[in-house]
């Protein structure tokens, strides 16, 4: 980000970088930053907070009115109120978390998905908007497809347009985004990280995801390997093995 | 709560520590008041409008992100899994702040909102993104914007 604010200014136009690295925003000194201490992820704070998100962009826009510089790196100085819990909020309720009706884990996620149907569609009307479909599958298809995976080979890709390991990659993005928003249906405000302990610790899915990961990170195959590594599971929720 | 401070160690190092290329200068440019200028973001979160190509592994060219955009056609597609989701799933201004832009624009705040913004994929190595940060800086110069909010993500 802070590259682009040195190119962009050296073609005449004049930039302000939000920072959420600060060590990085020292390093490459762009012309004017605004480092924010939110979580990765969320460089204008709160969700659903307009007048928090506005207070930063006025913050950073502010900066391209200092007349001496350059590389003026400002710390906004407010942390984001919704990293706090929100004890109202309960995840959507799931048959597989208590009785489960298999010992597979991949028919176990395919049996999951249709549970969370009606909360994920109270969620987008909610919102407005859905942020499932990287990988151009319904949500029973992205299901189906990792849980192909999970059950051993590597299935043919769907679609020209993607290879296979591109496809799993971007399904598991929408079966991610998928059950966060159907956690986000109601009026409770949960943290992400309240979202995250239920979908890691909680659902055949995150049960799913964590074991394709450690199959891969033990497979022959490098391709395979930096996939597992890389794109499946976050760092705070991996452990070294899997 | 993903900060860099709750990644595993080796990982937050890898963050702050990312490969950039160094610069001998930096520039500076200077411009009309808050309130007369065109104002664009230009964010590195490999977002999409829905239907265009999602950034595959690390390209470097840029998407574009017309003004015209509702909320309910962008994705983001960026390849770090250690970011948080959740936010931009719940109100996209968390990384895209248009709505409070163009409400800026109403209140007079900022002089306008430029028609078109872009998005670049944040792990690529920013050296290849070069050619075409500098042909967005002439798309953003023929849109008349004076002034570029940076978003990572």
């Amino acid at each position: 980000m802070s590259a682009l604010g040195h190119y962009l200014e050296q073609e005449g136009i004049a930039t302000v970088a939000i920072s959420l690295v600060r060590a990085q925003t020292e390093n490459v000194r762009p012309p004017r930053a605004l480092w924010v201490p939110f979580e990765l992820g969320r460089p204008f704070g709160p969700p659903s907070d307009p007048g928090f998100q506005t207070n930063v962009v006025m913050t950073a826009l502010r900066m391209l009115e200092i007349t001496s510089g350059p590389s003026v790196l400002r710390d906004f100085p407010l942390d984001d109120p919704r990293e706090a819990p929100d004890l109202r909020w309960r995840p959507p309720r799931l048959m597989t978390a208590g009785a489960r009706v298999s010992e597979d884990l991949a028919t176990l996620l395919e049996c999951e998905i249709p549970m969370l149907e009606s909360s994920y569609k109270q969620s987008v009307a909610q919102r407005g908007r859905t942020i499932v479909g990287l990988s151009g599958l319904s949500i029973n298809e992205a299901g189906h497809y990792v849980a192909a995976w999970l059950r051993g080979g590597i299935p043919p890709s769907p679609t020209a347009e993607m290879s296979a390991p591109l496809v799993l990659r971007f399904a598991v993005d929408d079966l991610k985004a998928y059950y966060t928003e159907a956690a986000l249906a109601g009026p409770a405000k949960p943290s992400s990280k309240q979202i995250g302990d239920w979908f890691w610790d909680q659902t055949a899915a995150g049960d799913a995801i964590l074991n394709l990961r450690k199959i891969h990170l033990a497979s022959s195959d490098d391709r395979l390997r930096a996939i597992a590594g890389l794109f499946l599971v976050p760092g705070i929720r991996a452990t070294p093995t899997g | 709560m993903v900060r860099l401070s709750d990644l595993p160690s080796a990982q937050a190092k890898r963050y702050a520590e990312l490969e950039c290329p160094s610069f001998e200068a930096t520039p500076w440019v200077t411009g009309p008041p808050l309130s007369e200028r065109r104002i664009a973001i230009v964010s590195s979160a490999g977002l999409v409008v829905s239907g265009e190509k999602p950034f595959r592994g690390r390209d470097a060219e840029y998407r574009v992100i017309p003004s015209t955009t509702r909320p309910d056609r962008l994705l983001l597609s960026h390849i770090s899994i250690n970011l948080d989701r959740t936010g931009f799933e719940e109100d996209w201004n968390v990384v895209f702040p248009l709505d409070r832009l163009n409400e800026l624009a109403a209140d007079r705040a900022i002089g306008s909102v430029a028609a078109t913004h872009y998005s670049f994929m944040g792990a690529t190595d920013p050296g290849l993104m070069e050619s075409y940060a500098r042909e967005v800086a002439s798309r953003l110069k023929g849109d008349s914007v004076d002034g570029v909010l940076l978003s990572p993500v």
